[in-house]
């Protein structure tokens, strides 16, 4: 009897969310919320959908990608209004915006890539983000001298902006690299950044000049190391990409070591798209109009100690 | 049977009829033919990976390898897709690939005498660590051969033909499992390997069969994942880990009850796919699914507690 | 009258321990013979060996007059021996007719499968258990919804089923109450009956006193003495209290 009882009263829960109005109603989906740019990125839509009087329901897809399938096909047939997604991926799902175009419904993406099914992608250019960081952290040591960098290889952007950074390196052949660790696992990744780079430090004591990484996350834990090995800010220039309050409160930390990161505005790209998003489906605008080709680009800002205070909440 | 057998026997099973009611009388859209279709279609992959591990249960073995050995498989499927194998050599080293790794955990198990809690924790480290070796981190991705894709997203008039594989793949197990003598000596070792043994059963081999064909299950439901995503990634299959023994489990609640079965596995894995479909519908957000599915698993263990720890504990 | 089965100069060491040190045994067709001794007298390891369970390192088993050689408990099934251990090896959440037809389910064919037989296997059990006992009669039930002398009458059928001439019981009434242990006593009467030559292990000498047509009584791994006739249990007691030989 317990069972039967745990089943109806999660049906009560679940009926007692399903009483709300017949306001517009858009399903938000992020690939993997435990990443926290994703997750700042589907909140905002949330919030921003809402200020617009629309019912919102965000789901999270662990990362997995049959469990973002089955989502997608479950929104689908619920019959939403129109869907936004956040880190999605174009030729895995291409069957389930394919259904969602047959079925009428408008999708914006973000951070996904383009299809031919969705209305656009609303994106920052990785590679100009990835040049802007690479070269700035070739600025800071004056073009000379060591790295060390840290990859991650399994996401898209991060890699790209991985290729970038080799792009870079080998047109200034003056700048050595000391060593470089990939990241390789997905859950316990911090633990993976700890132990990879710490041994790479330790390693290259006192030689090392710059240090890059894929995303900040990274960069986080290598301030920690290098600020455990007894190091001052400017004694080793970090730069990283992808910006947060946490970056930039470090930026501007006179006891940590980051030094700059190139900010994705994800809080810009979850409005603009909700906005977007209003103008084609509700307001009847043509996609045409606003966002003529597969994308809409979103510049992204490099922020160091000189404007780091505009981003600093 | 007295009402105690009766809900014994039938509450999850009636539960879950009155969980199919209730969605179709609250959840908009629940009762459509396509969303019905579409529940199906969700249920396959899960099904058919629970089937393997109620396969391994069934001879007291748990075979916690089988999501990463199906994202093995995955990853070998899509590598030698994207290096323009011919597409049926690739299904088919794929499924190898969840058979051999199944022949492994048997092996450590029956010869090395590794409690298989332990040696199909160590497969499955292994298994990831191929995936990860293959793919270099970097997911298989392309427009693949249409015939090949047709596994995962083909339809016969309006039935997903995945659908189909699945419904076979049930009958199959249910066959096996019930209605030959393979499938009682696998029962019979796992009730009590002395007996079996003997009664003159080859327990050893019911053993290596039990998680050879957890192997096969999940070299199978890779097949069906990359053709339905036209992609293979490391960890593609790492979800299904928790919601496969969850769907065993609920299954152990019910037609046979506190033994692992492949009808309760089916009815098991369709009440939870049901419940993560009725509740988008009913518009619950992302966090109300993991935990329902954390009171599935703990309420059905709850129920039938006792066959489980003997696996998991049989060190 | 050739014996239906003869073990002659069993040896059998356990690293350091010899645990039979040229035992004998014959069992003559449609007896009722007990094997009887103190604890280390060789009764479990003779068992074992008549069974398959263990290899002896010297001596001869012969069943009616042929020189066999047991290298697995399903050869010694396969000529005709069948032993009912201690612990009866049931398995208690499988049904009455699965346990009886463990090992050697019945199929039939089904569009050319080799499907289980359900129906054949209960009416058969059925029939196995009506010859030791008819109070049971749903096939279906499980062994563990039965007491303990029920049990043995499943663990007796699946002798029964095999075929088997020679029943080898191990202590069948350890564990089990007055009434349990009445009904053990009946069921190897029925066995008797049946015409099956049966070997009794036991340390209850009521039990070996009410059954035996003869008892061999084994001590420290070598042959004491074999009785034959009416005999008490406080006679048997005294046999294997004192360690006399003469008959």
């Amino acid at each position: 009897m317990k069972k039967i009882k745990v089943l109806m009263a999660a049906g009560a829960l679940a009926g007692a969310m399903a009483t709300q109005g017949a306001a517009f109603e858009l399903g938000v989906v992020a690939f993997q919320m435990s990443a926290e740019t994703q997750a700042r990125c589907a909140n905002t839509v949330g919030a921003e959908a809402e200020k617009l009087g629309w019912t919102t329901q965000v789901l999270n897809s662990n990362g997995a990608l049959e469990t973002h399938a089955s989502q997608l096909d479950n929104l689908i047939q619920k019959g939403v209004d129109a869907m936004i997604l956040c880190m999605s991926k174009p030729v895995q799902f291409d069957a389930q915006f394919l259904a969602a175009k047959d079925a009428g419904i408008p999708v914006i993406t973000i951070s996904s890539g383009a299809s031919p099914h969705t209305l656009f992608d609303v994106t920052p250019n990785e590679y100009v983000m990835a040049s802007e960081a690479a070269i700035y952290l070739l600025g800071t040591i004056n073009f000379e001298g060591n790295v060390l960098l840290q990859k991650f290889e399994s996401n898209t952007g991060a890699r790209i902006r991985g290729e970038v950074m080799d792009v870079v390196l080998k047109e200034n052949p003056q700048v050595k690299v000391l060593g470089e660790h990939s990241m390789a696992r997905t859950k316990s990744w911090q633990d993976d950044v700890r132990n990879g780079m710490s041994a790479l430090i330790l390693q290259n004591a006192g030689n090392v000049n710059g240090i890059w990484s894929s995303f900040d996350g990274q960069a986080l834990i290598i301030d920690d190391i290098l600020l455990e090995a007894g190091m001052k800010k400017g004694d080793v220039s970090l730069v990283s990409i992808d910006g947060g309050q946490e970056v930039y409160r470090r930026i501007k930390d006179p006891g940590s070591m980051m030094t700059a990161t190139v900010a994705i505005p994800f809080e810009d790209m979850a409005a603009k798209a909700v906005d977007m998003m209003k103008q084609i489906a509700v307001d009847g605008k043509a996609k045409a109009d606003l966002v003529p080709g597969p994308y809409l680009f979103i510049p992204a800002t490099l922020v160091d100690k000189t404007n780091v205070d505009q981003f600093l909440k | 049977m007295n009402a105690k057998q009766i809900v014994e026997t039938y509450g999850t099973f009636l539960a879950g009829v009155a969980l199919f009611l209730f969605l179709l009388g609250f959840a908009p859209n629940f009762a459509s033919a396509a969303n019905l279709l579409n529940v199906l279609k969700q249920v396959s992959f899960l099904s058919i990976l629970a089937f393997g591990f109620t396969f391994a249960l069934i001879a007291s073995e748990l075979d916690l390898s089988f999501a990463n050995v199906c994202s093995l498989s995955a990853v070998v499927i899509g590598f030698l897709i994207s290096t323009e194998v011919d597409w049926p050599l690739a299904v088919a080293a794929g499924v190898t690939t969840g058979i051999v790794a199944g022949l492994l955990n048997g092996f450590l198990v029956t010869v090395l005498k590794v409690p298989s809690l332990i040696s199909t924790l160590g497969t499955a480290s292994i298994a990831n660590g191929l995936a990860f070796m293959i793919t270099g981190g970097v997911a298989f991705v392309g427009r693949w051969d249409a015939d090949f894709l047709f596994l995962g997203r083909g339809k016969v008039g309006v039935v997903p033909v995945i659908i189909l594989f699945t419904l076979a793949i049930l009958a199959a197990a249910l066959i096996l499992s019930t209605q030959t003598r393979t499938g009682v000596h696998i029962q019979a070792t796992g009730e009590n390997e002395e007996a079996a043994r003997r009664s003159g059963i080859n327990t050893r081999g019911c053993k290596v069969l039990g998680l050879t064909l957890s192997g096969l299950a999940a070299g199978l439901t890779a097949v069906f994942l990359v053709a339905n995503l036209s992609s293979a990634a490391p960890q593609m299959a790492g979800d299904f880990m928790l919601n496969g023994i969850a769907a065993t489990l609920l299954g152990m609640t019910m037609f046979t009850p506190a033994k692992p079965n492949i009808l309760g596995s089916f009815v098991g894995a369709l009440i939870i796919v049901m419940l993560s479909n009725g509740l988008v519908l009913l518009g619950a957000q992302y966090y109300i699914q993991d935990i329902m599915l954390g009171i599935i698993i703990i309420a059905s263990v709850a129920v039938s507690a006792s066959v489980l720890k003997r696996a998991a504990f049989a060190l | 009258m050739a014996p239906r089965i003869s073990a002659t100069g069993i040896h059998k060491n356990y690293g350091a321990v010899e645990a039979l040190r040229g035992v004998s045994l014959d069992v003559r067709p449609g007896e009722i013979h007990a094997v009887c001794g103190d604890n280390g007298a060789g009764k479990s390891t003779l068992i074992k060996i008549l069974a398959g369970v263990e290899q002896p390192d010297r001596g001869e088993i012969a069943i009616d007059g042929r020189a066999v050689r047991f290298d697995s408990p399903t050869a010694a099934l396969k000529a005709g021996l069948a032993t009912i251990h201690q612990d009866l090896a049931v398995a208690p959440d499988m049904a009455i007719y699965q346990n009886i037809f463990m090992g050697a389910e019945l199929t039939r064919s089904v569009l050319g499968l080799r499907l289980l037989d359900k129906a054949r296997m209960r009416k058969e059990s059925l029939g196995y258990m009506a010859q030791l006992n008819d109070s049971i009669t749903d096939m279906n039930a499980k062994v563990n919804a039965l007491s303990g002398g029920q049990r043995q009458a499943v663990a007796i059928c699946r002798a029964l089923r095999w075929n088997a001439s020679v029943v080898i019981l191990d202590e069948p009434t350890a564990a089990l109450g007055v009434r349990e242990t009445e009904q053990v006593l009946q069921l190897v009467r029925s066995l008797k009956k049946a015409g099956k030559t049966v070997i009794l292990i036991s340390h209850a000498m009521q039990d070996v006193a009410a059954l035996a047509d003869r008892v061999t009584i084994l001590r420290t791994g070598r042959n004491q003495v074999t009785l034959e006739g009416d005999l008490s249990a406080d006679a048997l007691a005294h046999y294997i209290l004192s360690g006399d030989t003469r008959h």
